[in-house]
């Protein structure tokens, strides 16, 4: 197994907002496109996702709602809310002036 | 109905949407599909699947943890949006009907305004009032002389010294004394500087550290201050170095006059403290000020002078019984060592503690406990009236209820939606009512002239508050509990089917709202029969001749300073002087000396000895009330004189004694012949023939101690062979009395610049303050009466149109058939006959049953007076008529066609 950076934490929030800009989804098609984009070099334990997803659908960052899937069985459909939206301007926004810092101090 | 809706959505959803585990399992399904198409075996890929998913277990608790508390946040918002809905629909609801809001408003406010306002004093008067530390272990001694003679005699020197030692059940004992005395000197900068009166307490110096008190600034006493040769200093109330010395935090260390004496103030106590704060047997003033003294030094005294009242705190964890069996050994103790004293035949005497929250509030107690409960019935009586109303109201919306009902609301959501209202209604009526007890509360204090202890200490604080919103909670619940009930067996199909129309007179509504109108009629009764009885004493009271005429004359307290006035003639030549100067104010037609002044709360009494009167075994020795006098007293104050002649300038001392007595000890003593020319002595044991005082004259008896009280026998003797320091000077005018005082202060001030004058009023004001706390109580109480009158009638009257509009069908068939109108008023006036009938005898079932309860308060009436009963119920009966009266008289205009119309 080669080794892969480990997620910082809260970052799973930010890729999972940052997944749904894109339209509604549902859990299984959210860790597949954080997989494709990131070339799998950002693996999530896919488990972790669940919870991530309730807690933000608690506070009302995602809303979701039930639709037929691939298999013809009700399967739960996520889709960002306003709230949502915000919090994922917020979030880049901060990862942005992160990620620059420290990649000034790593290269000073 | 939104909320209905949100809520079975979220029934739904709980109950068959597929949970976290299909959402796990759709997952594993498309990674595993995925697997296999990338070329494994299903196994292996299934597997892979699970191992990228990780613990299954615990995300799927995770996801189930966070889906309850989505619920339980969905559920609650849902309960607060109802919540928010019912309260927006109360108010809405409220708005429509502004007759019945106001009216609801208006009685839950004097409901809790009044008693808010009662239990304000209350716990000012009875539950606060002696605020020392663990009040319940503080006791005053006193020696009593069983039934007959005097149950709390003060205490000598020598008998406080001894029980200081013998005592076991004290942690210490302080004595104290009155001592009336005046302060000059040096004063505050913004205070004048006239020389005051002050009331003066010597105390021993452990008396503050007994209550648990210390001075808010300056030092306390130590047991030095009372020791003989001690330099002189004094404690200060916070009262008069407020009212002296303008609040001047320096004052401690300065010196001032007290009496005669240059005295340094070694410090101030706090506000609260003003010992004795309430009457502790004689020493009735609350103290401006403390003067140290060591009361043990003067045991050498005679064990007849009692003069001191003692404060005890008994040892933690001891019991008052306890301390009091430990007086009764040392009282055994007393009778083998003076058995003279206290073992002769018919000296009934023991030694006797009594707790100190009894003696300073236990007079008061009484009518205050009535007074709660006369306001807790009217309290009752609003709550049952605002419930009725409520209750009528609920006809009016009965549709819109129903309608809610059909289309989904549950019914514990139409009775929170009752209680919501109440609430709402309580919580209004609450503020209202507490703005109402704040000036109530003023109001009460200003009723009485400083005759009630610790009344003036009553405000809203947070103890008040607390009890208020109790009392607001309380209402709420009286008063959503009808209509609760109510609707808690209504069924809505039929009340929707019926269109709304004729069923408002269902049985269960007709027989709640008749039990709350005859539980308010009772309630009325028995707060109108206190109310009847209190009144019907004061006019008793107010009848008793008293003796003497207070009208038209006005008083002038001096006390002359012992320290200047030390030679008898000198005191007497003030008495001309004084004498001289207010006879010759104008408009004065008679003045003269006087003490104590009858009715000012002072007496004076003691043992008599009649010449010739042979002892009678089993009867009291002869005592009797006393007086010193100036001549014209009896014209002054319109005391008839029987018999003899008055005092005259000639009565003075060095001339044969002469004294006056009243025409009660005249009779008692000389019964069947004249008392002038015979001879008594006051006060002393019967030594020897010698000092016998002539009764020149008989006057009239006078009611000394208020009309509640006979008295004694009364002794008045020349003032001009006794030489009292303090006078009251007393002055009739020809007409108005009221510029009287203000002379007399002038006069009094010609005669002596620096003498304090303590009392200057009109004669009617002193004596009023003997039946002020009566007039208090019966005041109130009768408020309290009518308010209950006022809100039993609007009740009634409620019940009877409600009856009316309801029947308003039936009333039209039986006009139609043939039904005079008169008969049908007739009925329904029989009806709320009915209903006040049942309510009077219930009232006035309960107020004999509670009578006992008032009987210590009444005077010349007996709890169960037939006359106030008698008159109570044909009140209420004539009330509840004319309340019946008014909305059944309708019936008379209606038209049976319009009733009957579809």
């Amino acid at each position: 197994m080669t080794s892969r950076p480990s997620l910082p934490q809260g970052t799973l929030d930010l890729l999972v907002l940052r997944t749904l800009a894109a339209g509604p989804r549902h859990g299984y098609a959210i860790a597949r496109w954080i997989e494709d984009t990131t070339t799998d070099v950002l693996r999530i334990e896919e488990g972790s996702l669940y919870p991530a997803l309730y807690r933000m659908e608690r506070r009302e960052w995602i809303s979701a709602e039930w639709a037929r899937s691939e298999l013809g069985k009700d399967i739960k459909l996520y889709a960002l809310t306003a709230k949502g939206r915000a919090e994922l301007r917020a979030r880049t926004a901060e990862w942005g002036q992160l990620t620059e810092a420290v990649t000034k101090v790593l290269q000073a | 109905m939104n909320d209905t809706g949100s809520r079975f959505r979220g029934k739904r959803r709980q109950d068959t949407t597929p949970g976290v585990l299909d959402e796990l399992e759709f997952h594993l399904e498309m990674q595993t599909r995925r697997f296999e198409a990338a070329g494994l075996g299903r196994a292996e890929a299934r597997a892979r699947a699970l191992e990228r998913l990780g613990n299954i277990d615990d995300v799927r608790r995770a996801c189930r943890a966070l889906t309850e508390r989505m619920e339980d946040d969905v559920r609650r918002r849902e309960w607060w949006h109802g919540l928010g809905q019912d309260l927006a629909y109360a108010m809405r609801a409220a708005r429509k009907t502004p007759l019945f809001t106001v009216t609801a408003l208006a009685t839950i406010a004097i409901g809790i305004g009044a008693s808010t306002a009662i239990f304000s004093v209350v716990n000012a008067v009875i539950l606060q009032s002696v605020a020392y530390d663990r009040p319940g272990d503080l006791g005053v001694i006193w020696n009593s002389y069983g039934q007959a003679g005097l149950g709390e005699a003060a205490v000598a020197a020598a008998e406080f010294a001894d029980l200081r030692e013998r005592a076991h059940a004290f942690e210490d004992a302080a004595a104290l004394r009155s001592q009336f005395t005046s302060v000059s000197g040096e004063c505050g900068e913004a205070a004048g500087c006239e020389p005051e009166r002050a009331v003066g307490y010597a105390v021993s110096p452990a008396l503050f550290d007994l209550l648990r008190v210390r001075p808010a600034m300056g030092r306390p006493f130590v047991a030095a201050d009372g020791a003989a040769g001690a330099p002189a200093v004094v404690l200060l109330s916070d009262a008069i170095w407020r009212r002296r010395f303008g609040a001047d935090p320096s004052v401690v260390g300065r010196s001032i006059v007290v009496g005669a004496t240059r005295t340094e103030i070694v410090g101030v106590l706090p506000p609260a403290v003003r010992f004795p704060d309430a009457p502790v047997g004689f020493l009735k003033n609350p103290a401006d000020l403390w003067l140290p003294y060591d009361w043990t030094r003067n045991r050498t005294d005679g064990r007849g002078n009692q003069n001191l009242g003692v404060l005890v705190r008994l040892r933690p964890g001891l019991t008052m019984a306890q301390a009091q069996n430990d007086l009764d050994v040392i009282a055994q103790g007393f009778r083998t060592e003076f058995p003279a004293r206290y073992a002769g035949p018919g000296i009934n005497w023991r030694i006797k503690i009594v707790p100190l929250r009894e003696q300073m509030v236990g007079d008061t107690r009484a009518s205050f406990v009535l007074l709660a409960a006369a306001v807790t019935f009217v309290l009752l009586i609003a709550c049952a009236n605002v419930a009725n109303l409520m209750l009528a109201r609920g006809v009016g919306r009965r549709r819109e209820l129903a309608l809610r009902s059909a289309l989904g609301a549950s019914r514990p959501r139409l009775i929170r939606q009752l209680f919501v209202e109440a609430a709402l209604f309580a919580a209004a009526g609450g503020l209202l009512g507490l703005a109402l007890a704040a000036a109530g509360v003023r109001g009460l204090i200003a009723l009485d002239p400083g005759t009630i202890p610790f009344l003036g200490r009553a405000t809203i604080d947070l103890t008040v508050l607390i009890a208020a919103a109790v009392v607001t909670v309380a209402t709420g619940v009286l008063i959503g509990l009808a209509p609760a009930l109510r609707y808690s067996v209504a069924d809505p199909h039929l009340t929707l089917a019926d269109g709304g129309r004729a069923i408002g007179g269902s049985p269960l509504r007709r027989r709640l709202r008749s039990a709350l109108v005859v539980g308010e009629i009772a309630l009325a009764v028995v707060v109108l029969v206190a109310a009847g009885l209190l009144v019907r004493s004061y006019a008793a009271l107010s009848r008793i001749p008293l003796g003497f005429e207070a009208d038209g004359t006005a008083i002038a307290q001096i006390a002359l300073p012992r320290a200047r006035y030390d030679r008898a003639a000198r005191v007497f030549a003030f008495y001309d002087d004084a004498i001289a100067r207010l006879a010759a104010l104008p408009g004065v037609v008679s003045v003269s000396g006087i003490s104590p002044l009858p009715m000012s709360g002072e007496g004076w009494s003691g043992t008599l000895v009649v010449r010739g009167r042979v002892p009678v075994p089993g009867e009291p020795e002869p005592h009797a009330e006393y007086a010193t006098a100036l001549p014209d007293y009896f014209r002054t104050m319109r005391i008839p004189l029987l018999e003899g002649r008055d005092f005259t300038a000639a009565d003075r001392q060095g001339a044969a004694g002469v004294v006056i007595v009243d025409r009660t000890l005249a009779e008692r003593y000389w019964p069947g012949e004249s008392a002038i020319g015979k001879h008594l002595r006051p006060f002393g044991p019967p030594k020897d023939d010698t000092g016998w005082s002539t009764v020149i004259g008989v006057a009239g008896h006078v009611r000394n101690g208020g009309p509640r009280k006979d008295g004694e026998p009364q002794v008045y003797i020349a003032a001009r062979q006794w030489g009292d320091l303090g006078l009251v000077y007393v002055a009739r005018a020809a007409g108005d009395p009221a510029p009287l005082p203000a002379a007399m202060r002038v006069a009094i001030r010609e005669v002596d610049r620096d003498l304090p004058v303590a009392r200057l009023a009109l004669t009617p004001d002193v004596i009023a303050r003997v039946v002020a706390p009566e007039r208090f109580s019966t005041l109130l109480l009768a408020i309290f009466g009518g308010v209950a009158l006022v809100l039993a009638t609007v009740g009634l009257y409620g019940v009877m149109a409600f009856l009316v509009s309801q029947r308003t069908r039936e009333i039209g068939i039986r006009l139609a058939l043939g039904g005079r109108p008169g008969q049908v008023l007739a009925h329904l006036l029989g009806e709320g006959l009915r209903l006040a009938a049942i309510g009077i005898a219930a009232g006035l079932g309960v107020a004999l049953a509670l009578a006992r309860a008032v009987r210590t308060l009444l005077f010349g009436i007996t709890a169960t007076d037939p006359l106030t009963y008698a008159a109570i119920a044909v009140l209420l009966l004539a009330v509840a008529l004319v309340a019946s009266y008014l909305p059944a008289r309708r019936v008379l205009r209606v038209d049976p066609v319009q009733a009957l119309a579809p």
